[in-house]
This record gives structure tokens, sequence and C-alpha cells, in this order.
């Protein structure tokens, strides 16, 4: 199994009270709450500590694109994986550089993710793994200003360029109906032929999951529900779904993402994680609005219905912003516990609904940076290794890894000798 | 709170646009023809078209995307410009160019940009609670409003969200099996007229106004909290020989929350 580390970068010196009196998204006002001191401070850790991950061994490090947002302070993720993708080529790290990602129904300007993207696999010899995300409807909606009913159009059509425009061995006109250039011929094109693998997030809705097993790529799932409860529902789905179509069971075309905080002994890691991870899913996903998972227009009318019959994959969602750590521990919203408590939890989920790659958070909220780094040393000694052999026995090829990995030194090692 | 139509309407289907889209048009009443448009949330037949069908033959169209035969028809319509258009084809097409036309906030918008492109369209607007200008100093909320939660709803539309009329507007049926249908296609009328007021609705109406020659009657409520009041003066100021009516201690449906009222003054300014 793959096993990444996922970054978010929140603002960590929210008030106590903050899912009371604030949305953690959108409208949230930054001269209020904010102390540029602890914002710098917050942006730091937060490099830092992906920069940890990859020197410990993680196979890859993720990021996220939110805008206009306190729980990840990310407008475009691209500027961070740049730090990423040039230190660890220095310091002959071979991790993925993983952006999950810059959003396509967001971007007004779709050629410069596919330039931006390219620029990342170049620099990091072909480590890239590029996310395709719609974007989330307050961020694509509220925050970029598309016309909701717009969102799915200007994914597709941008997505459509971005191949294109990786693709072509000639410069081409592109008349779109969202994009309009006179000449594409990008500079430079990914080092990864093809192109660099394409991880696609999303929640799970049967419309997603056949787009996602249709183009043969990987369905990225987020835990922030509860995967006991929305886990079966939606990894069930997506195998049913991928037997139908006639995809294999390969385990890597699953990547999962999951909140985990390891200490010595389940005690200390509740006594030290537990109040952080409660402020955690109160403050950001907690935080938005329902409506700012789907304003009107982004959900097709047929998935609102269904949505509105059956919410079982929203899971915990409309109780986040006062979920207590007991409910997070119980949904498995996050995994927390001494080394082997974790490694079982992780272990059992993983096999039951063949994960391949699992994204691991490690920070989260208001968690110190000195904790953060405590959370990632114990995570990469005591549970990572264990992880690692886990499909090993049925001998699955991996073929949405970057193929630059492994593949060479990576450039400019020599340099950090 | 979900679309409905008239007992006893009768459903044209008319094909516009070199045949690529289909227009359902609901047609109630009886009398000279008339041409309503319905606001955001889809067409809603109500008491005030009830009355208004005593006096004229309704003809009211339903946004492509908004009928349940094809909710993907809103793909169809790229632009606003794209859409009067095909509404100017609609209305030659049902043999009503001349007649008046009736329409509430965001069909206000599309009725008032109608006028403005073809002066003899219509005979006369009454525009109620139109939605398309945008003032910096009183800018709309209707991106509040669609991104409300369900309970703050009421508020943002009627100046009495508490009163028995609020509470009957808003109100679902009985069986329960309903309303995910009733609250899907509700949503998903506000998606696609969002295609013409997301982000901001406001499609450079204004610098238009001047060309609208038709009599036009406008209509707000004092307490609108979606188009504030003040839309009415800037309206009337726009349009030459306009005459507003505010109605007081009313919100943005002045046809429900002041519905006597606002019949009296459509009536009055109609058959004048």
């Amino acid at each position: 199994m793959k096993v990444l580390y996922s970054g978010q970068a929140p603002y960590r010196y929210l008030p106590e009270d903050f899912a009371q009196r604030y949305d953690s998204v959108v409208t949230t006002p930054y001269l209020d709450l904010v102390e540029p001191a602890n914002m710098q401070e917050s942006l730091h850790s937060y490099v830092e500590e992906l920069l940890l991950a990859a020197r410990s061994g993680f196979d890859g490090v993720m990021v996220t694109e939110h805008s206009q947002t306190s729980y990840d302070l990310s407008p475009n993720p691209n500027l961070v994986a740049a730090i990423l993708a040039h230190t660890t080529a220095v310091e002959g790290i071979d991790a993925a550089i993983t952006v999950l990602g810059r959003s396509l129904g967001k971007s007004r300007e779709p050629l410069r993710i596919a330039e931006e993207y390219a620029v990342l696999d170049t620099l990091s010899g072909g480590r890239l793994i590029a996310g395709l995300p719609v974007g989330l409807s307050y961020d694509a909606n509220q925050n970029g200003g598309i016309p909701p009913i717009e969102t799915r159009a200007r994914y597709r059509e941008g997505r459509a360029l971005l191949e294109k425009a990786w693709s072509a061995t000639e410069p081409f006109a592109w008349n779109g109906k969202y994009s309009r250039y006179p000449i594409v011929n990008i500079w430079p094109r990914p080092m990864q032929q093809p192109h660099p693998p394409f991880w696609i997030p999303g929640s799970g809705s049967p419309g997603t999951l056949a787009e996602i097993l249709g183009h043969d790529e990987v369905f990225t799932y987020l835990s922030h529900f509860g995967p006991k409860l929305t886990g079966p529902r939606i990894f069930n789905r997506f195998w049913d779904m991928a037997e139908e179509m006639g995809r294999d069971r390969n385990p890597y075309r699953l990547a999962f993402m999951q909140v985990v905080c390891v200490g010595e002994t389940d005690a200390e890691a509740e006594h030290l994680y537990g109040e952080h991870l409660q402020r955690h899913f109160r403050n950001s996903f907690g935080s938005v609005p329902m409506s700012g998972f789907s304003l009107p227009g982004y959900t097709d009318i047929r998935g609102v219905e269904a949505i509105l019959r059956d919410h079982g994959d929203m899971g915990i969602a409309g109780r986040l912003r006062e979920i207590t750590f007991r409910e997070l521990a119980d949904t498995r919203a996050a995994i927390v516990g001494g080394p082997e408590t974790v490694r079982e939890q992780i272990i059992e989920f993983v096999k039951e609904f063949r994960i391949g790659n699992l994204l691991v958070m490690l920070h989260g909220g208001s968690m110190p940076h000195e904790l953060a780094r405590y959370n990632i040393g114990l995570f990469a000694t005591e549970v990572l290794p264990h992880l690692r052999g886990i499909w090993d026995d049925e001998g699955w090829e991996h073929r949405w890894w970057p193929t630059g990995i492994g593949a060479r030194t990576p450039a400019g090692s020599a340099a950090a000798v | 709170m979900h679309a409905e139509v008239a007992e006893g309407a009768r459903e044209e289907v008319v094909s516009v646009w070199n045949d690529e889209l289909e227009i359902h048009v609901q047609v109630a009443g009886s009398g000279p023809p008339l041409l309503f448009l319905h606001s955001a949330g889809g067409l809603r037949w109500g008491e005030f078209l009830d009355r208004l069908g005593e006096h004229y033959t309704i003809h009211a169209p339903q946004l492509p995307g908004t009928h349940p035969s094809d909710p993907h028809a809103i793909h169809k319509v790229d632009t606003f410009a794209d859409l009067l258009l095909m509404y100017e084809e609609l209305v030659r097409a049902l043999g009503i160019a001349g007649a008046p036309v009736v329409a509430e906030s965001f069909g206000g918008m599309i009725a008032v940009d109608l006028a403005a492109h073809f002066p003899a369209l219509f005979s006369k607007l009454v525009l109620l609670a139109p939605a398309g200008l945008w003032l910096d100093d009183h800018p709309p909320t209707v991106f509040e409003l669609t991104a409300a939660a369900p309970e703050e709803v009421p508020g943002y539309l009627f100046a009495n969200p508490d009163s028995d009329i609020a509470k009957a507007f808003f109100a679902l049926p009985d069986d329960p099996e309903l309303i995910p249908g009733i609250v899907a296609a509700l949503v998903w009328a506000q998606g696609c007229s969002g295609k013409f007021l997301w982000p901001i609705p406001d499609q450079g109406t204004a610098k238009r106004l001047h060309r609208v020659t038709a009599p036009t009657l406008i209509i707000f409520g004092s307490e609108d909290r979606v188009m504030p009041a003040i839309y009415g003066e800037e309206y009337a100021r726009r349009i030459a020989g306009s005459r507003l009516e505010v109605i007081e201690g009313c919100g943005h449906i002045p046809q429900v929350e002041e519905l006597d009222r606002t019949f009296e003054l459509v009536m009055s300014f109609l058959e004048a």
C-alpha cells in the first residue's frame, strides 16, 4: 500500500467559541480573527510538517485547494507544492507530490492549471500526482463566482483543454464555451508520459464514481463524515460499479484520506489530541454551512432528490459543528490511539474496503507544531512500516503512481550532497 | 413552497431556437392573452394568477430546465442574450405579440429586457419586484438568499415571515414521499435561474432601459429584503413615463403577501 501524508493548512489560533460564532468559509472575518504573526507561524508550520513527512519515509505528500477559508490557507496548492517539489528533489527524496488539487470547475483559467502542473511534474522529475477535483460548491460558486449549474460543464471543458494542451504535438486554437485561446502551446510539458496520474476527489455519488471508473482513474474519498457510517455505502458502491463496468479489483484504484493521531498508548493519545481533534472538526468542515456543499444547480436534480430521500452518504456532516471526540472516534472520522490500536483500525478498514492508497492527516485545527511533529514521528516509525505490505500478496500493479519515482536519481540530488 | 399549475390549465409545448429547444407553456384563464414570467423558484400558480385568469388568458412559460420533462434543457441556453431571443421567438410562436406582460422578480428582469430589445413586443409591462439592476450601495441579496439555510428563506421573502400567508406559502404536502421531489425541483429551478442571476444579478439591463417604450407599472414592497425598494425608484427613473407603486409593510412577493392591493393596482393599470 502507498501511504501519503495529507496536509491541510488551518489558521491555528481560532478562538474557543469559533464554531458558535462564525462560519469557517466565505464570510469568516479575517481582520477580527487573525494576528499576522500567528498566520505566518501557521503557514510555516504547515510547510515544515509536509517536509518532515517527506523526510520521514512517507510515499508522498499531499496538498489541497480552498479559497477564502480559515481551515485551509491554500488558495493555490501549487504554491506549496512547488516548495515540496524542489526541496525533495534537492534532498533526493523520492516522494510523490500530490495536489488534490486545482479545481477545474472553479478555475477561469484552466490552461494555467495545465502549465502549473507541468512545472511541478518537471521540477520534481516526474513525481506529480495530478488531482482533478470539480471543486467544493462554496469554493467554486461562492468564492469563485461560477454559476453552480455551470460548474461541471466547466470542469469537463477545462479538463479536455488540459489534456489536449499536454498531449498536442502542434500548437492549436481552443474555441470553447468557457475558455478561448488563439494559440495553445504550453511550456513546459509534464515529464511523465502520457501524463501524470489523475486522482479524482469526490463524495462518492454514483455519477461521479461511474465517470472515474469509466476513465480508469483513482477515486479519492475523504473521511470527514465518519467512514464507519459512509465507508460501507460508498466503497461497496464503488466496487459493485467496478464489477458492473468490467474493471478489476485493483486496490490502487482507491485512495482514502483519514485523520490519524498516534500516542504511546490509547489514553495518552486521547489526552494529547482529543481537544484539538474536536476543535478541528467543529471549526473546519463543521462550520461550513450545509448549503455550501451544494448551492442550487451544483448537484443535478436527480442527485438532490436522492440525497433528500437518503442522506446516509452525508454521515455525521450535519452534526459536525457540535461533534464530540467520542463520536469522532466511534465513527472513525478520526483514528486515535496507541500504535497497536491505530494499526489495527487502519488495517481493518483498508482490507475491508480494498484501499490501496492511504492519505493520513496527522495535523488538524489548533494542534501545535510540536505535537504534529510527535504524531508524524510516531506514525512514521510505529505504524507506517506495518502498512506497506498489505496488498503485496495479491500482486497488483499500481498503474496510477508517478513514473518518475524510483525511475532515476532525482534531478538536483547532487547539489545536496 | 412548490410549483403548481392551474386547475384546468392546458400545456402548450413550443419549439424554438431552430427546433433545438422546447419551451413548456401553461395556458389558463379566459379573455385576451397575457404573458406571465415566473420568478427564480419556478412557476407557481397561486391565487393572484387565478384572479388574473378571470380577465385574461394567461400564458406562463416555464424557464428551460424547470419543466419536469427535461431538467437538462437549461444547458441549451448559453447566455442571457440567447434566453431573450428564445423568449422573443416563443412570444411570436404563441401568437401573443402585443399582449401585456406581468412578471415577478427574475421574470421581471427577463420581461423588461425583452421590452428593451423589442420595444413593440408588449403593450404593457407590469414588473413585480423585478431583479436585474445593481447599486453598489444597496446590493440585492439574491446571492445570500440562494445560499441561505431553509429556515432563513421566509425572512428574505416576506416582511412578516410568521404570518399565516407566509406559512401557507412554504407549506409542504402531508405525504412525506412527495417532499423530496418537490424540494429537488425547487432547488433545481433556482439553479436554472442562477445561470442568469449568479453571482451578480445584473446582465447590463440598466444601460438598455431607455429603449423601453411600453407603459410600465413597477410594484415593490417597502420591506423587500431581496431587491430593496430603492430599485423601484431606479427602474422608474430609467424607464420614461413609468409608474412606481411601493406597498408599505410588504416584502419581495407583493402578489402573495399583499394580494388584494397588488391585484387592484395591476388590474387598474391593465384595464386603463
